[in-house]
């Protein structure tokens, strides 16, 4: 058989020159999402390798190496996969799009009018978004705010465009966004990366300034970005025979260990580190790039000619400043990761010395300070009393955890001033204290068996809820899970309710189990008031509901004294919230009800047999809740199941 | 406890040497049929699918020896 394409043959310096570059160009890969790649063609075609045999070898190593690294960085629940998949397959039309302009290109102006198309591109592109990324990155590395992340002006622009029919909830985002935004931002990743090989230079930066994804999840999911455009651009090449498959494999032998790397390294860097590394990378290869200009200017006579051993050295220059750009992001990943992770031991050392700490990992708080995006179930604090009202909360909390992925801090929170305990002397109170230890220790077992992430702790508190209620914004929890003592009327009054307080002022949802309870994933109720509280409890419940796979039915109640107007207010409320669930499929269904509606929503569940009823919060407190009481207090008071109190935030 | 983590340590490192066997035995047949694999990948058209199955095939094969690789040598995400 005639194979037309010139492949060549290897020796053991190429192959371990490839494995090298692989790795280092996967680490990158691994850790911002893209940009490991670049350097991977002219490494190739220095080796003898054919220019369009170099990128598509290179192209064909890329799709399962983002495979690898996305499914990686997914673990860590920073992968949106729909954001990936709508910007990947409109970046698939850049890319053809971008081809057909570098061949036409080709075609009238031959090599240099090619080469310094593609140079141009790669100065005004990276000149404008990477001095923007590092300046952003050192910006907030000197503002001393380094951990948070705000959503840029233009993203919140982006994201109050309402255009009918097109909007799109993306989860990285936490609301819809049109996709009218989305697809062009495809398309110029694709175009980039069909110019100068790496897409991601213009993915990460977008879907983070202009969409509003926070950074780590904008690498992430570029991931995927470019899975989608490197399985189109393999089929295309491949389809014309021009995979030098021996090629792609040595590379990817090597970039696997790097994006695996890459990916974990993610975990231990505050989020600038990422826009660090990126800014960093993107203004060397700028400088690259303008570097080897005035060559391909003096070929295609627009310069004077230049000597020849001054053109072959720029070239020289540019080649070795690429490899530098590439080997610094490395190292500066290496020493983040080495750094990071000598700091977390050392916090797992003394907080084994604290004791209390199970073996399965610690509950840390998120390198970046932001608002629980609605929905995200990633770290728990379970309030326990030890006693069996908590048992319940207990035993759901790991089952969740296990489900989600979650991490879990148990606290059992004793009143400091305890009057019983204070007469009564200290032996007693030590009691207690080795007694709610025990307890603890008996649940981090539990969690170690179930796998379960989880540290416990004892805490000795003068106002019990407030103290919940700080722990639960110290780790930046998105949910609060906590056992129920029935208390009605005047006990509730006199007393107060730990659970009830806790829900008044936590700034994350709460989830209430009574001892008896269990969230076996039978039928979800989501009570809505037509409010924007009820519309977050249904995008909250509808993450649940698809991680259970379980059924839902939106519950709306009216009063018998409310208006025509009102009560169609409320059916289009509901039908709303069912439409929503649909398109993130989860099978819902929607009742309207007129009553008392603490009651009803508890009869519809009871009729559902439903395991959980979810309610949004308005978050009264003081005066206002002890006159009035909420219909989610009510709830609590009336079902024997689960009731989950989500919080707009 | 302890018995629990030498457990966990012997399936993962089982876990791993059956990954690394399988990416070795991979890249050997890769090594002793390059010319015939060469050619046949590059056959183009609906040839495609060789070069694209392969890449799948090297990813799970290799990408999960890596993932268990680093997780002995002890470097692990931050949980």
């Amino acid at each position: 058989m005639d194979i037309t394409p010139n492949f060549v043959d290897l020796n053991v310096l190429n192959v371990t020159y490839l494995l090298v570059v692989g790795f280092i160009g996967g680490l990158v890969s691994g850790f911002i999402g893209s940009g490991g790649a670049f350097v991977l063609t002219p490494a190739m075609m220095s080796m003898g390798v054919p220019g369009i045999i170099a990128v598509a070898s290179n192209i064909c190593h890329k799709f399962p190496k983002a495979l690898v690294g996305a499914i990686k960085r997914a673990k860590y629940g920073q992968v949106d996969v729909k954001l990936g998949l709508v910007v990947g397959l409109s970046a698939e039309a850049g890319v053809l799009y971008g081809a057909h302009i570098q061949e036409s290109i080709k075609r009238t102006f031959g090599d240099a009018g090619s080469n310094l198309y593609v140079s141009v591109a790669f100065v005004i592109v990276l000149a404008i978004v990477g001095t923007y990324v590092l300046w952003d990155a050192l910006r907030l590395r000197h503002s001393g705010h380094n951990t948070e992340e705000k959503v840029a002006r233009l993203a919140r622009w982006v994201q109050s465009v309402h255009i009918p029919g097109t909007m799109v909830y993306f989860k990285s985002i936490g609301t819809r966004v049109s996709v009218l935004f989305t697809i062009p931002l495809g398309f110029a990743t694709g175009m980039l990366a069909a110019t100068i090989a790496v897409g991601g230079f213009i993915g990460v930066p977008g879907m983070h300034y202009i969409l509003g994804a926070p950074s780590l999840m904008a690498s992430a999911t570029e991931l995927v970005v470019a899975f989608v455009m490197g399985l189109g651009g393999t089929i295309k090449y491949a389809w014309g025979g021009l995979v030098d498959i021996r090629l792609a494999m040595i590379i990817l032998a090597g970039s696997l260990f790097g994006v695996q790397l890459g990916a974990i390294g993610t975990t231990y860097v505050k989020p600038h580190m990422i826009k660090f590394v990126m800014g960093v990378i993107m203004v060397m290869v700028l400088l690259s790039r303008a570097i080897i200009i005035p060559v391909y200017l003096a070929e295609l006579d627009l310069i004077a000619k230049l000597d020849p051993d001054l053109a072959s050295g720029l070239k020289n220059v540019s080649f070795v400043v690429l490899l530098a750009a590439l080997a610094t992001g490395a190292t500066i990943i290496f020493t983040a990761l080495w750094r990071g992770m000598r700091i977390h031991r050392a916090e797992l050392v003394m907080a084994g010395a604290t004791g209390g700490v199970s073996p399965a990992a610690v509950v840390v708080v998120p390198a970046r300070a932001q608002l629980s995006p609605i929905g995200r179930f990633e770290r728990f604090l379970v309030a326990s009393d030890g006693s069996e009202y908590a048992a319940g909360a207990e035993r759901e909390a790991l089952n969740m955890a296990k489900k989600c992925g979650a991490q879990v801090r148990v606290i059992n929170v004793i009143a400091a001033e305890n009057t019983e305990l204070d007469s009564m002397g200290e032996p007693l109170l030590a009691r207690e204290l080795s007694a709610a230890r025990a307890h603890l220790d008996k649940v981090a077992r539990q969690a170690a068996a179930s796998n379960v992430a989880c540290e416990t702790e004892v805490i000795q508190a003068s106002e019990i809820f407030q103290e919940i209620v700080n722990q639960a914004a110290n780790m930046q929890a998105d949910l609060i899970i906590m056992g129920r003592r029935s208390r009605h009327g005047l006990a509730r009054l006199m007393l107060g309710d730990v659970t009830a307080r806790v829900i008044g002022h936590a700034h994350c949802s709460v989830l209430v189990i009574p001892r008896a309870a269990e969230i076996s994933g039978r039928h979800f109720i989501i009570a809505s008031d037509g409010s924007r509280f009820g519309d977050t409890a249904a995008a909250t419940a509808g993450k649940l509901a698809l991680l259970c796979k379980t059924p839902t039915t939106v519950v709306s109640v009216t009063s018998p004294s409310h208006s025509e107007q009102r009560r169609e207010e409320a059916r289009q409320a509901i039908n709303r919230i069912t439409s929503f669930l649909a398109l993130e499929g989860v099978s819902a269904d929607s009742k309207l009800l007129e009553g008392r509606a603490d009651e009803k929503i508890v009869e519809a569940a009871n009729a559902k047999g439903a395991d959980l009823i979810v309610v949004g919060s308005h978050g009264r407190t003081g005066l206002e809740r002890v006159l009035l009481g909420t219909v989610t207090e009510r709830v609590l008071n009336l079902t024997p199941c689960a009731v989950l109190v989500v919080r707009s935030t | 406890m302890p018995n629990t983590v030498v457990a966990h340590r012997g399936k993962q490192f089982t876990k791993m040497l059956a990954y690394g066997l399988a990416s070795l035995a991979l890249y050997f047949i890769l090594y002793f049929f390059e010319d015939e694999i060469l050619a046949f990948s590059s056959r183009g058209r609906w040839y495609f699918i060789v070069p694209v199955a392969a890449a799948f095939i090297f990813s799970l094969a290799h990408g999960n020896f890596t993932s268990q690789f680093w997780d002995m040598l002890g470097i692990k995400a931050k949980k």
